[in-house]
């Protein structure tokens, strides 16, 4: 042993024996050499030159010999100088997906975790995956994961997104989901290869912590990139209840706008994703609708998907006109009325143009039908025309309805006998659709004119062999010859209104959708769950309720999620559209009240049912105070209460807030009592609520009211019984001032201000809710001492410290104070620092809690700046028109 | 993540398939996509499909269909620029993407795709990076000559320029050019508009839109640095020109400016140059790579090419249609359109067509209910026109007497015009310079190719 020559020899020897063997005819040798080749590479020997003949093995279907195959291959592929090779092998041996391949897998992939390479690492990481996929326990066991969270920090971007890949990957399948600790440090080595690494990889990145802010605003940079499809996937990546998101949406159109020049696939997932967003905000695709021209060159699925959004945008510009027909100017109304009706010209134009293309005019005259039946009795001119172009009909469709459409009108065409006559004669060559209708049509006309019609009513459908027509004659037969009024009645009754927008997306699908924009979902227009499997995929979140409570000054940004719940709803239909345009008719009742009222039913008094209703009916006069419930309301909304704040936020400009003081807001009326609205207003002295009662609709007159409230935080309670003693009639109105004061029990609400209570009288009992506007709560002796002022504003931890903007205000600091001073506010200091007026001021609540606020002036800039140093919660109140908003403290 | 990337020939047959994730049905999915592609109705999208909880993207390129599949919920816009991404790499790679060049290179295919995807995620789609870890070299089917002109690819293609690049120049693969060093050092930028016209019957322009791009094919080696001077007058948006007519001076800002809606870069360009001189910095790896793209919509600094005046006479009564064409083209004198094809849709069941064309060149012909007047060569300022008689049978509609030059026939229009605009862009912008820092080791100087080139997208006008 000692001579190497003899050692080498008999090596060389023992590895010819082996080749021989491994290359021998019978599979047992060969598994046997196997074996041998590594027990000999185990102990260390150097087993290299038999590659060649261990390869050749792997053609074998003897599991124990390919294993055998696999492991020498592993062994030494991992321990090759080329980490392109360790790679490879690694990477093949990954893909291999027999379980019982993975215990040879475990020790290369050891070493390879620990490579010096990062191209090694890298795969080695995707690698884990693999494995975890095949066997979770290894992993486990072996400590990959702790591997893979070293990675994190690894210098190499590459790397950091593999890993992160991996353990996303894993923690699909895993017990605990969050498998990396995403602290401060770890973001940061995150955020860091981001910077780094290739677009993909930033897109692995992203997509595993979504949530985390500062990687938001570190991919701020990433939206300017010059690909836009690459900017899409980014924004596609993005918390969806950010604001941030909602202003990146407003700012999406243009780059999908750009996307429409690409390739016509990229064109058509662009329209798609359009599709979505045009319906909850067509004002950004306002400007773009050029680009939603038709090319001829566009393949047809393309050309379908444009002129589904011209017509989404072109009922938008319709939408517009009828805004401004219900504008106070009167010279701007005419004209938006007379724009209308030019819009409506413009349509009949093009309609008679349309007349001469026979396919067209087929499908207008079922179009003119569903008209009629919308809109019955209004458009009957154009019957002439259409009787004119009977002949060139072939289409069952277009016959169908046209037969339709005569038998309807049948006393005001004068010869609708022969007309329908002449469709009489082919009857049997008829489609059983046509045949059907036009049996009804000529019963109709015989009802209308039975005179004219005698001739027609012995139908040939008694030997039809279609038992449809065949029963659906005869039950006409019996009715008009036992009962021709009866017969009459059912017939020519009142028919419903057809049904119209089919091609909206349901308002809460919209909403997931909105939040899956730029995924598959966006393109099929369906939610994930319909064609996705599991639980994989990307996890998404639903639009949260919006907190406006840090930007409320900068609504427009700040409350646009709720925009988005409320406008599908509201938004009118096409066809809806079309009958207020021609109607403008305000009688009918509004949106939100019917869906209110359907709420009803299950109302209770601690329910947040009745929340919504006063809010959405209400909203827009009292704008300030859904935004305290709102800020009061961190994240368990009841759903019900969902939508309606946002609207009020969004128009609570000063006027809107100044109705309130004014102490009256009506409901615009249409649904079922409570009428009762109750809003509280400032008397100098302690508290009032006045409230008002609107008896609308219901037929009985109302006798013995009575007034009670819950708990509240405030102890408000009414100081004197209801005093209405009259009965109220049906549509009259009474004012009556509830005096209150502040000795009840006290409980918390949640919101703070919230005030239940419940009105009684001979019908029934009624609950109803609101939110106290918190300036009526301001007591005169709020004046903070300067002293106090000072340390009690340092103790407050600086991240309750709040600030915004008021805008538009065109006071100085002097009125400012005179006008906060009238409410109760006190100025305690004022001082002026670098031009600027500061206003520092206190107010205190009847239950004694303290604001404090700090109020910047700029002369000559109307926006204020408002800091206010406590936690908590704001209320806007009113003044003169003047809006200030208020934190307070607790 | 991709649980399938696949490439089939336009008839369907599988050329390439990999399975990345071993979850899938086996390579029946690449045959149900066809029979699903196949099998749709024509209005519906074949874009992405959905096929019991698994999902098919796909593009189709140079008559191949490029898809992915997945199971997930992705972003189809990523799945879309990987294909386009593999569709250029594998272009970069093979020479070109087809039938033939897949066919003859699966096992570079297969190793691009290992390197390009790893259990389904994408590592790097750059030609650069991936050169570190490709081997095989790709097969080509016949060696490079000067005088092959028969396949015309987008670089080099046919040009009345004086310097012609050999039309198959360009279409090399990156890497097999080792050993052949005489070809190496080359470059190829195109500046290539499309032209998307909408004119309205009365002959007002209701859209215009021109979508640029500057694309460049280096053979050069990787790393060498190379500057493109663009026209000084560039500028972007609409903004600075209104700023020169406050009266505020721009250092572009005299004479009428080439000014383009929006612009984007690759993000390998270094733009420190941009806004002093108008000089794009790069470096770019070799292959094919966008360096910019830019737009400009309705505001075009030169007349439109092409001016149409139609006149349509019908005659109910004995069902005879005349059309009356006159083509004006309002390209500069020494400019020149060429391959330009009118096509004009005619109303269903014309028979018969007689033609009295302006010059001898010119051919029309009845094809697919549609006429079609070809004209080889336009030159600028040249009027053409075209005499058509038709003879139509039963045309539908209400009837009327006599001639009629007020209202076409029905089913008549509108007309659509493809053309190429050889050395013209649109938007007026034009390379300067091409510049190489690269200073060869050997013997020749890179060659330099830059070309300038508009064609039609959809240009449309209303009869």
């Amino acid at each position: 042993m000692t001579d190497p020559k003899y050692f080498t020899t008999n090596k060389k020897r023992e590895i010819f024996e082996l080749k021989a063997e491994l290359n021998n005819e019978k599979k047992e040798k060969r598994k046997e050499a196997g074996k041998k080749v590594i027990a000999a590479m185990t102990v260390g020997k150097d087993v290299s030159s038999l590659f060649p003949d261990v390869v050749n093995c792997m053609q074998t279907d003897n599991l124990e010999l390919k294993k055998l195959v696999y492991h020498y291959l592993m062994n030494y592929d991992c321990e090759d100088p080329d980490p392109l090779i360790r790679a490879l092998t690694v990477r093949t041996m990954g893909c291999i997906r027999v379980d019982k391949i993975t215990e040879y897998l475990c020790e290369p992939l050891c070493k390879c975790l620990k490579d010096e390479d990062p191209y090694v690492w890298k795969t080695a990481a995707v690698c884990v995956a693999k494995l975890h996929d095949i066997n979770a326990q290894m992993v486990e066991d072996q400590g990959f994961l702790d591997s893979l969270r070293d990675f994190i920090a690894d210098s190499n971007p590459m790397v950091v997104a593999n890993a992160i890949v991996a353990l996303s990957e894993i923690s699909e399948s895993h017990q605990n989901s969050n498998l990396l600790d995403l602290n401060s440090q770890n973001i940061n080595k995150l955020l860091t290869a981001l910077n780094e690494c290739t677009e993909w990889g930033q897109i692995f990145i992203l997509d595993y912590d979504r949530e985390a802010q500062s990687i938001c605003e570190q991919v701020t940079p990433r939206l300017s990139h010059a690909n836009s499809e690459v900017v899409l996937s980014f924004l596609e990546l993005l918390p969806k209840d950010s604001d941030y998101y909602n202003m990146l949406l407003k700012k999406l159109a243009p780059p999908l706008v750009t996307l429409l020049s690409g390739e016509p696939e990229v064109q058509y997932i662009t329209l798609r994703n359009i599709n979505l967003i045009v319906q909850i905000r067509p004002e950004t695709l306002k400007q773009e609708i050029k680009a939603f021209f038709v090319k001829c060159n566009d393949p047809i699925y393309v050309k379908l998907e444009k002129l589904d959004i011209m017509i989404r945008l072109a009922s938008q510009v319709l939408a517009e006109l009828k805004e401004y027909a219900t504008e106070g100017d009167v010279d701007f109304v005419c004209k938006a009325v007379r724009a209308i009706g030019q819009c409506a010209i413009k349509v009949e134009q093009s309609a008679e143009c349309c007349t001469k293309v026979n396919y067209v005019v087929q499908e207008a005259i079922v179009v003119i039908r569903d008209i009629f039946r919308k809109y019955p009795n209004k458009y009957e001119s154009i019957i002439a025309t259409l009787c004119g172009n009977l002949d060139s009909l072939d289409e069952p469709d277009a016959r169908a309805a046209t037969i339709w459409i005569v038998g309807e009108c049948a006393e005001r065409i004068d010869n609708a006998d022969e007309l329908l006559e002449s469709f009489l004669e082919g009857f049997h060559d008829e489609s059983t659709q046509v045949q059907l209708t036009l049996l009804t049509a000529i019963v109709k006309l015989f009802l209308k004119k039975p005179s004219e019609t005698q001739e027609l009513v012995p139908l040939t459908t008694r030997y039809s062999d279609n038992s449809d027509l065949r029963d659906r004659s005869y039950i006409y037969r019996c009715l008009l010859s036992t009962d021709p009024v009866t017969a009459k009645e059912i017939v020519l009754s009142e028919k419903p209104l057809i049904s119209e927008e089919t091609d909206l997306i349901e308002p809460t699908l919209l909403d997931e959708l909105i939040c899956h924009i730029g995924s598959l979902a966006s393109v099929y227009h369906k939610p994930p769950n319909a064609f996705v499997e599991g639980s994989h995929g990307i996890h998404r979140k639903h639009l949260p309720i919006h907190h406006g409570s840090t930007d409320a000054g900068d609504s427009p940004v700040g409350t646009t999620t709720a925009m988005n719940l409320e406008q599908p709803q509201v938004k009118p239909s096409q066809g809806d559209l079309l009958g207020d345009l021609l109607n403008l008719d305000l009688s009918s009742p509004v949106n939100a009240p019917q869906v209110s009222s359907m709420q009803m039913g299950a109302v209770d008094l601690q329910g947040g049912g009745l929340e919504s209703l006063l809010g959405s009916d209400l909203g827009g006069g009292i704008g300030g105070s859904p935004a305290v419930g709102q800020s009061f309301i961190p994240s368990s909304v009841p759903a019900t209460f969902a939508p309606s704040p946002g609207p009020a936020v969004v128009s609570s400009g000063p006027n809107d807030l100044f109705e309130f003081s004014t102490g009256i807001g009506m409901a615009p009326g249409g649904y079922v009592a409570p009428k009762a609205v109750w809003l509280p207003a400032v008397k100098a002295k302690g508290l009032e609520i006045s409230g008002t009662f609107t008896h609308l609709q219901a037929l009985q007159h109302m006798t013995d009211f009575a007034i009670q409230f819950n708990k509240n935080s405030f102890g408000v309670i009414p100081s004197t019984p209801l005093a209405i003693h009259t009965p109220l009639m049906p549509n009259q109105s009474i004012d009556v001032s509830l005096p209150l004061n502040t000795v009840g029990p006290v409980m918390k609400m949640e919101p703070l201000n919230n005030l239940q209570g419940a009105v009684k009288n001979n019908l029934d009992v009624f609950y109803f809710s609101w939110l106290i506007p918190l300036n009526v709560l301001f007591v005169e002796d709020g004046k903070m001492e300067h002293q106090v002022f000072l340390a009690t504003s340092k103790d407050i931890p600086n991240e309750n410290e709040l600030q915004f903007q008021v805008k538009e205000c065109h006071f100085n600091a002097d009125t400012v104070s005179s006008k906060f001073q009238n409410n109760n506010v006190y100025t305690i200091a004022k001082r002026n620092v670098e031009g600027q007026d500061m206003l520092y001021q206190s107010l205190k609540l009847t239950n004694g809690i303290w604001i404090l606020a700090e109020l910047r002036i700029q002369p000559g800039n109307p926006n204020y700046t408002l800091e206010s140093f406590p936690h908590c919660v704001f209320v806007k109140f009113v003044k003169d028109q003047m809006v200030v908003d208020v934190w307070l403290s607790f | 993540m991709i649980s399938q990337f696949f490439i089939l020939s336009s008839k369907g047959d599988p050329l390439i398939y990999k399975d990345f994730r071993g979850d899938s049905g086996g390579r029946d999915v690449a045959e149900l996509f066809y029979r699903k592609l196949t099998g749709l109705p024509g209005d519906e999208s074949p874009v992405v499909m959905h096929h019991e909880g698994r999902h098919f993207i796909h593009i189709r390129h140079s008559g191949l269909y490029l898809v992915v599949t997945t199971s997930e919920n992705v972003s189809p816009f990523g799945l879309l620029e990987l294909l386009s991404r593999l569709a250029t790499l594998l272009g970069d790679y093979c020479g070109s993407l087809g039938e033939g060049t897949i066919s003859r290179n699966v096992a570079l295919v297969y190793e691009l795709l290992d390197e390009v995807l790893d259990y389904g995620y994408v590592q790097t789609t750059s030609t650069e990076m991936l050169k570190n870890f490709i081997q095989t070299e790709a097969v080509v089917s016949k060696p490079f000559s000067l005088f092959d002109l028969s396949s015309v690819g987008l670089f080099g293609a046919e040009t009345q320029q004086s310097k012609v690049a050999p039309s198959s120049a360009a279409s090399r693969p990156v890497l097999s050019s080792r050993s052949d060093q005489s070809q190496k050092n080359e470059v190829f930028l195109d500046v290539v508009e499309r032209l998307s016209v909408l004119i309205a019957s009365n002959g007002s322009l209701l859209k215009v839109d021109v979508q640029g791009e500057i694309r460049l094919k280096s053979f050069l080696p990787s790393g060498s640095e190379m500057r493109i001077g663009l026209t000084e007058e560039f500028c972007v948006g609409k903004s600075e020109l209104r700023g020169e007519e406050k009266g505020s001076v721009s250092p572009w800002g005299y004479g009428p400016g080439i000014r383009v809606d929006e612009v984007s870069f690759h993000s390998s360009v270094n733009l420190d140059e941009f806004e002093s001189h108008r000089i794009l910095r790069l470096q770019p790896p070799q292959g094919e790579l966008t360096v910019m793209r830019y737009q400009l919509s309705d505001d075009l600094p030169s007349p439109l090419p092409f001016r149409l005046f139609p006149s349509v006479q019908w005659d109910r009564g004995s069902g005879r249609l005349q059309v009356y064409l006159k083509l004006r083209c309002d390209l500069p004198l020494k400019s020149q359109a060429l391959n330009v094809r009118l096509h004009l849709p005619l109303p269903r069941g014309v028979v018969s067509l007689s033609q009295e064309l302006s010059s001898p060149e010119q051919k029309a012909e009845l094809a697919e209910g549609a006429l079609c007047w070809d004209l080889p060569r336009v030159q600028g300022g040249s009027q053409l026109s075209g005499l058509f008689q038709m003879d139509v049978p039963r045309l539908p509609g209400p009837p009327s007497h006599g001639l009629s030059t007020s209202t076409p026939p029905l089913g008549l229009g509108p007309t659509s015009l493809s053309f190429e605009l050889p050395r013209h862009t649109c938007s007026g912008l034009q390379v300067r310079f091409l510049r190489l820092s690269f200073r060869p080791c050997g013997n020749a100087n890179p060659h330099k190719w830059v070309r300038h080139l508009s064609h039609s997208d959809a240009y449309v006008i209303r009869i």
